[in-house]
């Protein structure tokens, strides 16, 4: 059934069963009453019996026949719907008290007969010397019968026809939610990703399907705020760079210069413009991930040998600051080893930044089967729970006053750090207790 | 050395023109792929310069004319797209080597000339030097001015680096993906901070300074007169 709507759906499977029904009921109430007919007409043919077989007593051929013919007929013309056929064993037909009836078979017992336009039912006795079958003109019990059938036809018809309608206005009215449903999501639009549906007052059936609606519009509103929130942020985060390059060049055009002046301010806008290239490939990078284009390769891979790398890389800086740097436990797993170490560079370049001098910076390595947790703990201002899982937003910075300073970060280390991880099939998570700042990498091995 | 340049953003190829000639490298310039493609195939460069995305032909019909022909000049790709298949399809075509757009033009610089030196035979030099600054490969030893001077592993790896590109700015991306084994863009000052301990043990005691710094563009090791 290609494309039926429900609504018909339902109508052709309500007349269906109706027609079904009311046959069934139909042919076992036809059946029943042929049965009944049979019995009655068996009793009647019984109690009609007895008079025949005694008039017939001692006849031996058609000759004995023709003086108890008389006698006979005026038996038979009591009864009207009754009529008489006598047969000698050798098979020929001695009398019959009507021209229409029948052929009839010899064997004893009640069936049923059909003539040219009429019924009977025959009774078939076995005499000493002949056969007698008693007639019982069952014309009008067919009739009835027939009538009956078209009766129930027509029931037959009729009811699944209403039912059909019925069917149409019950899946109309009992669909009505559902109608509705579709009229809130078709209202739906970027500019009303707020419209919930009515969960609590949808029937029980729709309630889930409306929950999982509402939880899909929930994502994505979320999922638009945050699209919306990172072109503004986009936006936002090239302005300033490039007004400084605006006014920086026209004030430098203004009047002629020395050449140290012009070298100092190409010198200027060059770090500007790397700041800025650094972070729309950054941006790019991202927008791989969004659209799963990160594909990491997968080799074989001693994870504290990166990290061991990491932290040479490192080192020297740490110690400037005056930050000590550790790594404890081993795992190994199959990844790709430039992005892992992107990855865990943003980790630490994020632990350097604020881990006061003289602190420390814990990589601790955990593998448990085929399940790998990689922490970074540095000792830091501890952070609210409620701004952890924002540390991963694009351009998210703790303290809003900070700003990209040529040197500064644009705030996408971490984001390009949790891609790199789901790409792996990872997830990651920041916790802050008791001075102590962490971010949890879990991996799987394969 | 002769290089061409298929760039059809005009800006684009005339300031790599510009810098490439500057740096010593004698290039043209074909603004769209049926020119470049004619020039590539008919001229006789050291190195090709393609954009992929060119109007007629793009910059890998042009790569695969060109290896078609039985040349083996290397190919650097600048491709303003960093998708994986992009990658992968010039590298099978036989690109030597890709940048992405927005690039930094050190390391287009640093690119080409590694790309130069990979066709002439490796020098087999056991010492490295400049001025008074001696390197040995083979007992890993370094010398300043008949003084031995006492590197880290990473410290004389960066040195041998420098040594062995004096003359050229050095990217700090590329002296990390060298060095390091680093290949990302790390804005950290984690470079600044290895070439200062190494100009404290290279070039503080001496008047002659070795190593420079090439403001937004990386660092050189070479000798300048005072």
């Amino acid at each position: 059934m290609p494309r039926l709507s429900l609504g018909a759906r339902l109508a052709l499977l309500f007349a269906a069963c109706t027609a079904v029904v009311s046959l069934l009921a139909g042919i076992l109430f036809s059946r029943a009453s042929e049965a009944h007919f049979i019995e009655l007409d068996q009793q009647l043919l019984d109690s009609r019996l007895p008079v025949l077989q005694r008039l017939v007593e001692g006849v031996d051929g058609p000759a004995t026949l023709a003086s108890r013919l008389p006698e006979l007929q005026a038996e038979l013309a009591h009864q009207t719907d009754l009529a008489l056929r006598l047969r000698g064993n050798d098979g020929r037909i001695w009398f019959d008290s009507r021209a229409d009836l029948p052929h009839s078979t010899s064997a004893p017992g009640l069936t049923t007969l059909h003539g040219e336009h009429s019924a009977w039912r025959g009774l078939v006795v076995q005499q000493p010397a002949l056969q007698l079958t008693l007639f019982l003109d069952i014309t009008h019990h067919q009739h009835f019968l027939q009538r009956m059938q078209h009766l129930i036809w027509l029931t037959v018809g009729l009811s699944a026809l209403a039912t059909a309608l019925l069917g149409i206005w019950a899946a109309r009215s009992g669909l009505r939610p559902l109608r509705q449903m579709g009229e809130i999501a078709a209202s739906v639009s970027a500019r009303s990703l707020t419209t919930r549906l009515p969960a609590q007052q949808m029937p029980v059936e729709l309630a889930e399907l409306a929950a999982t609606v509402n939880a899909m519009l929930e994502r994505l509103d979320d999922a638009f705020q945050r699209l919306s929130a990172f072109s503004a942020d986009i936006a936002h985060e090239l302005r300033t760079p490039l007004s400084n390059l605006l006014t920086h060049t026209q004030v430098t055009l203004t009047r002629p210069r020395s050449l140290d002046e012009y070298r100092e301010a190409l010198h200027g806008n060059l770090e500007e413009l790397q700041w800025m290239a650094q972070m729309v490939n950054d941006m790019l990078y991202l927008a791989k991930a969004d659209h799963g284009l990160l594909m990491p390769s997968r080799e074989p891979l001693a994870l504290h040998g990166e990290v061991d790398a990491l932290l040479e890389y490192y080192g020297a800086l740490a110690e400037d600051a005056g930050i000590a740097l550790q790594r404890e436990g081993q795992a190994t797993l199959d990844g790709d080893r430039h992005m892992l170490r992107r990855a865990l560079s943003n980790l630490l370049d994020n632990a350097l930044r604020f881990t006061p001098a003289g602190g420390e910076i814990k990589v601790g390595i955990n593998q448990r089967g085929g399940d790998i947790r990689l922490e970074v703990a540095n000792r830091g201002e501890p952070i609210e729970a409620a701004q952890l899982p924002r540390l991963f937003d694009r351009f998210y910075r703790a303290d809003p006053a900070r700003r990209a300073g040529s040197s500064e970060h644009a705030g996408l280390g971490l984001a390009i750090t949790q891609s790199i991880v789901r790409a792996h099939g990872g997830t990651i998570r920041a916790e802050s207790a008791a001075g102590w700042t962490r971010f949890i990498v879990e991996l799987p091995a394969a | 050395m002769k290089l061409l340049i298929v760039e059809d953003q005009a800006k684009t190829g005339q300031y790599l023109r510009q810098g490439l000639s500057e740096a010593g490298f004698s290039s043209e310039l074909a603004n769209d792929g049926e020119t470049g493609q004619f020039m590539a195939l008919t001229g006789d460069y050291d190195l090709l310069i393609l954009d992929v995305m060119l109007p007629g032909r793009d910059g890998w019909q042009i790569l695969r004319a060109v290896r078609e022909a039985g040349q083996n000049v290397p190919v650097l790709f600048l491709t303003a797209r960093d998708a994986i298949e992009d990658r992968v399809h010039g590298l099978e075509l036989g690109a030597d080597d890709y940048l992405v757009k927005p690039f930094a033009f050190s390391e287009l610089l640093a690119r080409v000339r590694t790309l130069l030196r990979r066709g002439s035979a490796p020098a087999q030099e056991t010492t490295l030097g400049v001025a008074d600054l001696r390197l040995d490969l083979i007992r890993r030893r370094v010398e300043r001015a008949g003084q031995r001077l006492d590197l880290t592993a990473k410290e004389f790896a960066l040195l041998e680096l420098l040594l062995r590109r004096q003359g050229e700015v050095l990217p700090k991306s590329l002296i990390a993906s060298q060095v390091w084994d680093m290949n990302f863009d790390s804005d950290t000052n984690v470079i600044e901070v290895a070439i200062r301990r190494l100009r404290l043990k290279i070039d503080d005691a001496h008047e002659n300074k070795l190593i420079h710094t090439v403001r937004g563009m990386g660092y050189v090791l070479e000798e300048r007169p005072n």
